[in-house]
């Protein structure tokens, strides 16, 4: 039996920013991650917008966090030393049904303190978005909307937490928890932890792990979405994350300027059983292309590299009637943070989740400061981390140094991307253990030709790395070799 | 800063043929290949069909190549491989980047022969997971024929470009099953020799006016959910794989930002299939010596 301070169930955005705002303290913290890496789950596939906080309910825990999140948003970047664009955003009408949510917005936004708000129309609009269809008649523009890549912010918690002594354990999935003298027994497959705090990041089941102690108030009901993304060589098309917002009912389209320099098209809302987990819905791609024709008639849609699928969490509040659990028609509309007794759940995290995720994990170490007492600071705590260093963007001089101090960073082995086989290395050795975890730390096999051209060479190094049989990589863990049986064995 | 008359970028078929030719006409020449050979895609392609117009032989591509590299290293072309050029600047100089160190270089004349990159899956906006097994046909040749790999079992092709139907041939042979190959259009594309050798002698199942509607499978591809054209049925074939031939794109990249109003600089010329995708490697070697030799 292992003992510890504090277990944190889940290692996507917001169980790495608990761990990263717990190891201030003087405890022993514990992350039980299921999967073989971070940020794997929600935290994977969504918009990677920083909002500026307008669209929430003023007095909400969203609008509070959200706003307070933003302003010291560009501090934390840089003590966790990953991009940040602080871009805007200009979210646009097509009519009066929409420039009323406009108004709307504005008020909200004003109420809950976001600077810089204004209501632009006409040449002003278009001057900052030529490309925008002409038929838009209004924008609500919010400078202070950003925009990050959601695993390089996750991952970046996660090496800071790590550096700062919190102890991740992968593959170790929680089956069970029971409460046991004042504290929790967690039960994975390989381990029994004896903690005096859980926190409960688990995602999508958040729901489950809560359910494992207590009864149900809220679950989860996840509904799907689907995002495009366009080559780099649209880039500089959009300035701003532009938000359509529909005339008729249902969702708008968002397009986002990525730090990658893509256009990131999405996501689509739809029923999750549209298409399995983890696929994109052809009805989806449709209405996506379909919009972008609306609000966007040049876009040059031939340009794009991919499409990916997403899960919402959504989180609604269920009753028993006649033995079942009946959820309510309506999503929560807020975070849902629940205490029982030193397990505290972060439930169904849905938008702006990524914005609010170092906030929210201040709110569980002050909760667990709270209920165990003060246990002094950390000694060996330090907010700031070094990010893998990205020749992408770096200046010459920047570059023939770390090409002098490293001969590999003068190795392009990413040819879309700019990435070089120190960078890769580099990925490896802080953790990357699969393709994607390569990717997610260095962008190699995101761009145009999407790994055609340095798969064979990140397989390589994987395995020699990890000194497993090139056959024994996976691009995403579990079950997804990429290469198939050795030949002269089948 | 160091000057050449001629920097070309790329050593495959094009880029050697283009750095002779100048090399030959007197010129100081650089040559810059990315990878640790010389060659380019001709390194991968272990199948015969290469020189009959050149050499009047039947050679593969790597004995292709081998005809050519001597001649240039006993030139007077300076050669450096695993080196990049990163970028090309409208003052004629060139970013270099290799395990040596970064430097630029002043030039006169630039030979782009890039080469060419395969239309991907991802960018069909095709619906479904996105499970591992999925692969563009000249990566599963490179990771066959230059890593010693398998990567799988029972094979899907997409596309009947050429490398695919090579690629099926290879499969084949090596024990593996191709399940079919799929083709949108009403007849199968690449060159008719391969047509011949690769599909009807090995009895590929063709399937015309097909195409894939969506990729099933978690982890793994376990198979897709297929459409006729014309008749719109829609089936499941099973496979472990996805091979795509779905056409191959010059690669220009260096180049976009040097072009004013579609024209490129005086000083820049394309060559092989960076200038357009060409079939046949002896037309390559021809027309890339010419383009080095010549003055422009
Ligand atoms: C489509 C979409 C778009 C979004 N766009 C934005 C945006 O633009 N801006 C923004 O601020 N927010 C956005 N969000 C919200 C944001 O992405 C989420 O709030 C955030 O990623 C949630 O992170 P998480 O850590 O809760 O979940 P996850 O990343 O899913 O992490 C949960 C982890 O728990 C692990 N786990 C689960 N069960 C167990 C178990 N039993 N044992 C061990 N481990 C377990 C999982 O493997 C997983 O790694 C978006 C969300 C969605 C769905
Ligand atoms: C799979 C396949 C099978 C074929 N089969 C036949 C056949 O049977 N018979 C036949 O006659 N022809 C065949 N061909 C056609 C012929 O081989 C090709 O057209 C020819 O080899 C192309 O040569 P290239 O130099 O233009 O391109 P490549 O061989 O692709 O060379 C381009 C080189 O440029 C390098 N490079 C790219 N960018 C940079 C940069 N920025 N810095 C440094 N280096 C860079 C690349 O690493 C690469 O080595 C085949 C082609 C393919 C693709």
């Amino acid at each position: 039996m292992r003992h510890t301070d504090v277990a944190v169930i889940g290692a996507g955005v917001l169980g790495c920013f608990a761990a990263r705002a717990l190891s201030a303290l003087n405890l022993h913290i514990t992350v039980l991650e299921q999967r073989e890496d971070v940020c794997t789950g929600v935290t994977r596939a969504n918009t990677g917008i920083i909002y500026s906080g307008y669209d929430n309910h003023p007095g909400s825990l969203k609008a509070r966090l959200c706003a307070r999140a933003n302003a010291s948003f560009d501090r934390l970047c840089e003590e966790l030393d990953i991009r940040f664009s602080r871009c805007g955003s200009l979210m646009v009408a097509f009519g009066p049904h929409a420039e009323a949510v406009l108004e709307q917005k504005l008020e909200n936004g004003l109420a809950s303190g976001v600077a810089g708000l204004r209501i632009v129309e006409g040449d002003e609009l278009f001057a900052l978005e030529p490309n925008l269809s002409h038929a838009a008649t209004r924008g609500l523009f919010a400078p202070g909307t950003g925009v990050v890549n959601p695993w390089e912010l996750g991952i970046a918690a996660y090496e800071n937490a790590a550096a700062n002594g919190v102890e991740f354990r992968f593959c170790e999935r929680l089956l069970r928890m029971e409460r046991s003298e004042g504290g929790f027994l967690l039960e994975t497959e390989q381990e029994v932890y004896r903690a005096k705090i859980v926190i409960n990041c688990a995602g999508l089941s958040a729901d489950a792990v809560r359910e494992m102690l207590c009864l149900p108030t809220v679950r989860i009901f996840p509904t799907g979405a689907d995002y495009l993304v366009l080559d780099d060589t649209v880039q500089g098309f959009f300035q701003h994350v532009i938000f359509h917002e529909p005339e008729e009912k249902g969702k708008g389209l968002t397009l986002v300027p990525t730090v990658d320099g893509n256009l990131l098209v999405g996501p689509t809302e739809r029923g999750r059983d549209l298409a399995p987990d983890g696929a994109t819905a052809a009805s989806g791609l449709r209405w996506l292309t379909e919009l972008c024709a609306k609000v966007a008639p040049s876009l040059p849609l031939s340009e794009q590299i991919r499409s990916f699928s997403a899960l919402r969490p959504n989180p609604r509040t269920v009753r028993e009637e006649g033995g079942v659990w009946v959820p309510e028609d309506r999503s929560i509309n807020d975070f849902t943070l629940y205490q029982d007794n030193g397990l505290i759940s972060l439930l169904g995290i849905k938008t702006p989740g990524l914005t609010c995720a170092a906030e929210l994990g201040r709110l569980c170490a002050e909760f667990t400061a709270e209920t165990l007492g003060f246990p002094g600071n950390n000694p060996r705590f330090h907010p700031n981390r070094r990010g893998v260093r990205r020749l992408h963007g770096m200046d010459e001089a920047q570059r023939a140094a770390l090409v002098r101090e490293d001969p590999n960073y003068g190795d392009i082995l990413c040819v879309c991307r700019d990435v070089s086989r120190g960078e890769i290395l580099e990925a490896i050795r802080r953790g990357a253990v699969t393709l994607d975890g390569v990717k997610r730390r260095t962008g190699a096999g995101m761009g145009r030709c999407q790994g055609a051209r340095c798969l064979s060479d990140v397989l390589e190094l994987l395995a020699r790395a990890q000194r497993i049989p090139p056959e024994a990589v996976t691009l995403d863990g579990e079950g997804s070799p990429v290469l198939g049986a050795k030949y002269g064995t089948c | 800063m160091e000057h050449v008359d001629f920097l070309v970028i790329g050593g495959g078929a094009a880029g050697l043929s283009a750095a002779l030719g100048a090399a030959e006409a007197g010129r100081s020449v650089l040559l810059c290949e990315r990878g640790t050979l010389l060659g380019g895609i001709l390194n991968q392609c272990l199948h015969e069909g290469f020189g009959r117009a050149l050499f009047g032989e039947d050679l593969t591509g790597p004995e292709f190549a081998a005809r050519l590299i001597p001649a240039l290293q006993n030139s007077s072309a300076q050669v450096l491989t695993q080196t990049s050029v990163l970028s090309l600047s409208p003052d004629q100089t060139a970013l270099l980047s290799g395990r040596a160190g970064l430097r630029r270089i002043r030039f006169d004349r630039c030979i782009l022969a890039a080469g060419c990159r395969e239309k991907t899956f991802a960018s069909l906006g095709i619906a479904g997971t996105r499970p591992a097994g999925i692969f563009t046909a000249g990566t599963a040749q490179k990771l066959v024929n230059l890593g010693g790999h398998s990567v799988g079992d029972r094979i899907l092709i997409l596309g009947s470009g050429d490398i695919g139907q090579i690629m099926a041939r290879h499969f084949v042979e090596s024990g593996r099953a191709v399940v079919a190959l799929l083709e949108q259009a009403d007849h199968v594309g690449g060159m008719a020799r391969n047509r011949r050798e690769c599909l009807e002698a090995y009895r590929i199942p063709v399937l015309l006016r097909t195409t894939v509607d969506e990729i099933l499978g978690t982890g793994r591809i376990r198979g897709v959910t297929a459409r006729n054209l014309d008749t719109g049925r829609r089936w499941e074939i099973s496979c472990d794989t996805l091979v795509t031939a779905l056409g191959l794109l010059p690669d220009q990249t260096l180049c976009r930002s040097l072009l004013v109003k579609g024209q490129l600089p005086s000083w820049l010329r394309l060559s092989g299939n960076c200038e357009s995708v060409h079939d046949i490697v002896d037309s390559v070697v021809r027309e890339a010596y010419a383009l080095g030799a010549a003055s422009w």
